[in-house]
């Protein structure tokens, strides 16, 4: 990918910026550029994109590049399109091409690849701030998201399939409302549900979709107007309403979108049922237990109006108990009560007024008042026989009120099942307000990520475990059928209402859903259908639009030319930098929307260009050279190619393609990043976004929960650091050099195509045999091998030694075991660290920490053996000496021992095992056991005398590369592999 | 076209002085970890120049460390005139088991739990007033170190680094060091946000004494020093002659990139060493996991860290729901040495007068006892309406006590303080204007007090 340049993308600074227009409204930027769609008149002076590049340069006095030579231009364009590196074939193949059109054949060889569309898959998840995860989640809450991975290789698919640019977004905000339930086109909407869970506070759920549908789709920042109109744009706080009441009048649903292989497997289907039941079966039981209790407490949510303050937002985490007022229902009276009070409700009018007195009132003016309301329900009127001393009596009327028409409609439904009304029109009415669709009561029918607000803590704890159990069962079995997150409109859309200072708690005005006044046009409407998600994408997706095509060209333009002609790509507000080349910019969106959005083909008319292939040096001319260097130093006037520099993943995917290691097996589930086989495509990696390693923040990978549009671009010692000390690193340059044959030069020759897809020159072949020569000359600085090994196998009581001990095989950095997960399919629990383990699951598998002395003498053993848990039964533990067998034997369990040995005598090579087995069963059996051993009298020897098993751990032994091997290393890490002209 | 008067801001950037400028050339023009060397044209003269945050994580009792509550005895076992709404239930007023006494010429009363820090107590302001928004740990984490309780925005440490650049040319600039695993929340804590990732806070866990523990890819695991010298020289040999014609910084950048990584092997090994300490300096800080991580402050900031954070442990040890007596005691048993021992340290030194050493958790806790049921925790629940943080160094008034709590130290009553005041306040020390401080993105100039904080000008001296 081509990263933009840092200071251009990340400081737009206003120099070019015309100054707003500001009109009646307050609304300022009305006459931006920008807001204004392109129009053919505009764009008149435009024939070709090169005329266009061409004329710009004239006005600024610069002269253009040459073509770049046939192979910069091949690795160039195949990393754009694909992100890999050219194969030396495709690339002598290319040079020895004399037709006129190669390029363009070249160009469509590679669009039609299927690596073109994960290369550019990989651009738009930058934008989309996908992860595989939520980030920070509560305990209760499985931190995967399910629907992580379908989106992204629906992308993929997107991309290579060439799906027309307004389809892809429609897709992306409403496909529940455009295509059939289980279709493929549903995982699209992990656009919209793969944000952050903020702790699961809806306000900034909903603030992170505005954000990424109108940064991400719009390129116009609405964010700010949660709290105050745009100080610049003219977005005003009713258009941010406008969305956030579009996005409340859904909900998260997880739904399949696909068979997956396991679909004829009826075990696993029968268990994804049975897990499914129970998660629906429980919160469908929850649901309504918790709607009784509402029921059953009309009198403390009526008083409860009265104190609004003491029931805080969903940021302010309550742990509550079952019995405790649920703020969430407050609210929802409290709505409703509004309502009750705008229609004129005969049931609270009573309350209404009544709660409109002052204390002192009672009981006479409440008695006045109460009379005066003829219209009120005959059965509360009924309850108000006796004016009411106090308004906590009101309340109590209406609790009695509403526990008679509950016990009638038990009664009712007893004697009549399946009734779904009471016969008796008034009783019907009061029966409603507890069970009506529209009753503060009720709980929606939705998933427990919409409805756990609702619950107190313990059911939350008990319901995120089975919607766990589900998406385990979905993440874990191979094979699953895939999984969307969409969004469904809800039943009865939210009327938005204005948060004043973007606090829910004091609520202004009502707004209707729709678009953004002054970026829909003309006499834009209200929404009509549901929450107005559709109309929204319809918005978007459509040619007046005058943002949404601009904003997508200047991406690509961005991606292919290492700058966008707007240089903000996610800013095209009044205060971003005007565009270098604003015709051209129109044209490009014109000419992509009149050819049906086509992405492929706006693709090859930006590299089937004399701009694009110009060459990096500038000018041949010096005296142009110098004049554009001066006055154009950042390129924004195209003069050259600006060199691109690899992207994190294009680096560590070239690495492996280059020896012909890259596994081009395309979607799934996502792999680590340097695991021991992965060799897949960097794209395929699992992005934590919670835990990010930190070699993709060095390498500045998108920050996962942002969107972004351009990368920042670092230059950082950490990443040096990377490449010379990471086992990858060298495990790459390893490969490369395994299977090289023939004389010095002819090794030589193969590195240089397979890394440079060329020759070395002369001083370069020099420059090798002198860096192999001094190799393979100097002395190597012996380091001592460590003392310490890892493995397993069982304890032989009769011969007081481990029978076959066998090396554990994987080592993840900071534990040995038996794979890269744990437990491991074969070796199970087995585990050893610098302080502790576990031990594997029978008494086959203990592990056994070895101690190997180096040198003869007396050796003192010290050590503390601890199992801390208190179930289970603890473990056995053991030391046995190679000629001594077993010095020492113990069970623990819940306690801790002091194993010492004060003086043991070794030879050299005489090893001393430490032992750990399950005992009788396998359960909480982990163990801290960290023996420090000291040579205690040793003849003159130097050397240490100690050895220490947590701090030798990770002091690994330093196994050499080749001189050849360090050769490849130097390479792949030189400026030439990094940076394409 | 009529053009607007420019405001100081606007000025910056069209002249070419805004700090970003700054920040991010100084990432352009040389490969060091972070930014550029501290500029004589920051907002105002710099009182200091680093920070060491002290970070009780779970939230360390006012009530129970410096800000005393007799009045609570009165009320001992019964409920307090007013209380607030917190996470759990709490009962009656619970006084604190500790004895408090005053220290120092000022006379400002600490519990025995900071004994040995007190002794400090004329350097040291205290801050009892300070507010967060609620009593819940991860969103209060993210306040006090983020300025925003839930949405993505970049951490102190990183502001520091985009605003003043690294001086560490071997070290990264900003480093948080929690022993035995990260807190909660982890790596949020010190995010970038939508900085640049280089300016992410890099996190040690400083329970190892293994460098290639402390530091990722430090050492080679398959290349001797000699060797990877041999490499390098040969790696700068083929840039060299790559980089003839060729218009491009950024290889320039790359280049230096490589060697002071090399350099870095050795210098980052040797900051994290505390064996070249001289024993009396060991013994004054301890030979603990905390008096390690302290005294390794001590070297990182001598080296030019920014800002380095001492995190307690994992998860949340502060957060003393139950037996509080014994558990306070415990952990503050813990640090309480180390603390006073870098405050010595840093004054012989002459380091303190430019360094702020700042003291707190994420909240406070509830003056009322935690229940459970009907039964008495002996603990306290997290308290976000009044709690206590103090800061200590350069260009603070010590001696000083800012603001209070209620008589029961329930909530802020005397000038209160949010953690935008705190922020504005370490910010104006270090020179920075928090006003002017700002970065571009998302079409929004954001700060780290959003559109809040006022400095407090009554603890600076």
């Amino acid at each position: 990918m081509t990263t933009c340049r840092t200071l251009a993308c990340l400081l737009a600074l206003p120099l070019l910026s015309a100054v707003a227009g500001e009109n009646q409204s307050g609304l300022k930027g009305l006459d931006w550029w920008a807001f204004h769609s392109p129009s053919a008149e505009r764009v008149r002076s435009v024939h070709s994109l090169d005329g266009a590049v061409e004329s710009v340069r004239k006005e600024q006095g610069l002269a253009g590049s040459p073509e770049a030579d046939p192979r910069t231009l091949i690795r160039r364009v195949t990393f754009d399109l694909t992100g890999l590196p050219p194969t030396p074939e495709e690339v002598s193949a290319y040079l020895s091409d004399s037709h006129p059109e190669a390029f363009a054949r070249l160009v469509d060889r590679l669009l039609a690849s299927p690596q073109f569309g994960e290369h550019w898959a990989r651009h738009w998840l930058d934008v989309a701030r996908y992860s595989d995860t939520k980030g920070y989640v509560y305990a209760r809450e499985e931190r995967e998201f399910v629907q992580a991975s379908p989106y992204r290789d629906w992308v993929v698919r997107s991309f290579n399939e060439n799906l027309p640019y307004d389809r892809f977004l429609l897709l992306q905000l409403a496909a529940d409302q455009l295509v059939p339930a289980e279709t493929p086109d549903l995982a699209a909407m992990g656009f919209l549900t793969l944000g952050r869970r903020f702790l699961g506070v809806t306000h900034d759920i909903i603030d992170d979709r505005i954000d990424v549908t109108m940064r991400g789709l719009q390129g116009v920042t609405v964010a700010c107007a949660r709290c105050h109109d745009h100080k610049f744009d003219p977005i005003s706080t009713q258009d941010y309403y406008s969305l956030y009441g579009v996005f409340r009048s859904c909900a998260e649903r997880l739904v399949s979108c696909g068979e997956g292989e396991r679909k004829a497997d009826e075990a696993f289907t029968q268990e994804l049922e049975a897990r499914r039941e129970k998660l629906r079966s429980g919160l469908s039981k929850r649901r309504e237990e918790q709607s009784a209790r509402v029921r059953g407490t009309v009198r403390e949510h009526l008083l409860a109006q009265r104190e609004l303050e003491k029931y805080p937002e969903e940021i302010f985490g309550q742990l509550l108990d079952a019995t405790d007022i649920n703020p969430v229902f407050v609210r929802q009276w409290q709505a409703f009560l509004n309502a009750a009070e705008r229609k004129k409700d005969p049931v609270f009018s009573i309350w209404l007024a009544c709660s409109r007195l002052p204390t002192g009132a009672f009981p006479g003016q409440a008695a006045e008042i109460i009379k005066r309301l003829p219209g009120a329900h005959p059965t509360v009127r009924a309850a108000f026989g006796t004016p009411p001393n106090s308004l906590e009596e009101v309340a109590a009327r209406y609790g009695e009120v509403f526990h008679r028409i509950e016990t009638t409609w038990q009664s009712w439904q007893k004697e009549h099942p399946g009734a779904a009304a009471l016969p008796d029109p008034e009783a019907e009415i009061l029966r409603l307000v507890l069970h009506g669709p529209e009753s503060p009561c009720e709980i929606p029918d939705e998933s427990i990520v919409n409805t756990e607000m609702y619950f107190n803590a313990g059911v939350v704890v008990e319901l995120w475990k089975l919607q766990g159990e589900v998406d385990r069962w979905l993440l874990k079995q191979e094979g699953a059928p895939p999984h969307a997150g969409i969004l469904v409109d809800r039943p009865v859309p939210a009327m938005p209402r204005v948060f004043v200072r973007g606090n829910p708690l004091t609520r202004g005005e009502e707004v209707p859903r729709r678009f953004p006044q002054h970026l829909a046009g003309p006499g834009a409407l209200t929404f009509q259908r549901g929450s107005g998600r559709l109309e929204l994408a319809r918005n978007i997706a459509d040619r007046r639009n005058p943002l949404t095509a601009r904003v997508f060209v200047n991406r690509v333009w961005m991606h292919l030319y290492g700058q966008g002609l707007v240089t903000t790509p996610s800013d095209f507000g009044t205060r971003s930098v005007l565009p270098s080349h604003p015709a051209l910019l129109d044209w490009l969106a014109l000419r992509f929307m009149d050819d049906g959005w086509n992405v492929k083909n706006l693709i090859r008319l930006l590299v089937v260009s004399d701009t694009y292939r110009q060459g990096s040096a500038g000018p041949s001319d010096l005296a142009s050279l110098a004049h554009a260097e001066n006055t154009d130093p950042g390129n924004r006037f195209l003069w050259r190619m600006t060199p691109h520099r690899l992207s994190f993943e294009e680096m560590r995917d070239a690495w492996l393609a280059v020896n012909g290691d890259l596994n081009l097996r395309m979607g799934g589930r996502p792999e680590s990043l340097f695991g021991g086989s992965t060799r897949r495509r960097t794209l395929y990696s699992f992005v934590d976004r919670e835990k990010l390693p930190d070699v993709l923040r060095t390498f500045d990978f998108a920050n996962p929960d942002l969107s972004i549009a351009c990368r920042s671009e670092t230059t950082v010692p950490q990443q040096a650091l990377f490449g010379l000390n990471h086992p990858y690193v060298a495990a790459r340059a390893t490969a490369l050099v395994d299977r090289l044959t023939g004389t010095e030069a002819d090794r030589l020759n193969t590195l240089y195509a397979k890394i440079f897809q060329r020759t070395p020159t002369g001083p370069e072949a020099a420059a090798a045999a002198a860096f192999l020569k001094e190799s393979e000359s100097a002395p190597m600085t012996a380091a001592a091998p460590s003392p310490w090994s890892y493995g397993y196998g069982a304890w032989d009581e009769s011969a007081g030694r481990v029978v076959s001990f066998t090396p554990l095989p994987y080592f993840n950095g900071g534990a040995w075991q038996g794979g890269e997960s744990w437990p491991d399919a074969t070796l199970g629990w087995a585990q050893l660290t610098g302080e502790g383990g576990h031990p594997g699951n029978d008494r086959a598998h203990a592990v056994v920490r070895r101690f190997t002395a180096p040198r003869k003498g007396n050796y003192r053993v010290s050590s503390k053996l601890t199992h801390e848990p208190k179930v289970g039964d603890g473990i056995r533990a053991f030391i046995s000496h190679s000629r001594l067998g077993m010095v020492r034997s113990t069970s623990v369990h819940a306690a801790a021992e002091t194993l010492d040995l004060p003086s043991l005598s070794f030879e050299v090579g005489d090893s001393l095992d430490f032992i750990v087995d399950i005992r009788d069963s396998l359960n909480s059996d982990q163990f801290l056991w960290s023996p420090r051993i000291t040579l205690v009298n040793e003849g003159g020897q130097t050397g240490p005398t100690f050895w220490e098993a947590g701090t030798d751990f990770t002091r690994r032994d330093v196994s050499r590369l080749s001189p050849w091997a360090r050769l490849a290393q130097v390479l792949l890490l030189s400026n030439e592999f990094l940076f394409l002209d | 076209m009529r053009l607007p008067p420019l405001n100081r801001r606007e000025f910056l950037h069209r002249s070419g002085m805004g700090l970003g400028l700054v920040g991010l050339a100084g990432m352009l023009g040389r490969p060091g970890f972070a930014a550029s060397p501290p500029r004589a044209g920051a907002h105002t003269a710099p009182r200091a120049k680093r920070i060491i945050h002290f970070f009780l994580n779970g939230g360390p009792s006012h009530v129970d460390t410096f800000d005393p509550k007799p009045s609570l005895a009165k009320y001992a076992g019964q409920a307090l005139p007013k209380t607030y709404r917190t996470e759990r239930k709490t009962g009656s007023a619970f006084p604190s088991p500790f004895k408090f006494r005053p220290y120092g010429q000022s006379g400002i009363e600490v519990s025995e739990l900071f004994a040995q820090t007190a002794s400090h107590i004329d350097d040291i302001a205290v801050i009892r007033s300070m507010v967060a928004q609620v009593p819940n740990h991860e969103p209060s984490l993210m306040q006090m170190n983020c300025g925003d309780a839930l949405q993505t925005r970049p951490s102190l440490g990183s502001w520091l680094l985009y605003g003043l650049g690294n001086e560490a040319e071997n070290l990264p600039g900003f480093v948080s060091m929690c022993p035995g695993g990260l807190p909660i929340k982890g790596a949020e804590n010190w995010q970038s946000a939508f900085l640049p990732g280089a300016f992410q806070g890099t996190y040690v866990d400083s329970k190892h004494t293994d460098v290639d523990k402390l530091i990722e890819n430090i050492r080679s695991p398959h290349a001797a020093s000699g060797e990877q010298r041999r490499q390098l020289d040969y790696l700068q040999r083929l840039n060299q002659a790559h980089r003839t014609g060729r218009i491009d910084s950024r290889l320039d950048a790359r280049i230096e990139s490589f060697e002071l990584a090399f350099r870095m092997q050795s210098a980052a090994t040797e900051a994290f060493d505390i064996s070249a300490e001289p024993a009396g300096i060991r013994q004054l800080y301890g030979d603990t996991i905390h008096g390690r991580q302290t005294l390794i402050a001590r070297r990182l900031i001598e080296r030019g860290v920014r800002m380095v954070q001492l995190w307690h442990g994992a998860g949340q040890p502060w957060d003393n729901h139950d037996k509080i007596e014994e558990n306070h005691r415990k952990l503050s048993g813990e640090i309480d040495q180390p603390i006073a021992a870098l405050l010595t340290d840093l004054k012989q030194r002459g380091l303190l007068d430019d360094t702020i050493v700042m003291w707190g958790g994420e909240f406070g806790r509830t003056p009322t006892v935690e229940m459970s049921g009907s039964k008495s925790k002996l603990g306290r629940d997290h308290n976000p309406y009044g709690f206590s943080v103090w800061l200590a160094g350069g260009g603070i008034r010590g001696g000083t006590v800012h603001g209070s709590t209620d008589e029961f130290g329930f909530a802020a009553q005397e000038n209160p303080v949010s953690v935008h005041d705190l922020h504005a306040t370490i910010l104006h020390l270090l020179g920075l204007d928090h006003e002017q401080l700002t970065y571009r993105y998302a079409g929004r100039d954001f700060r780290l007090t959003d559109v809040y904080g006022d400095v407090l000008h009554d603890i600076l001296a």
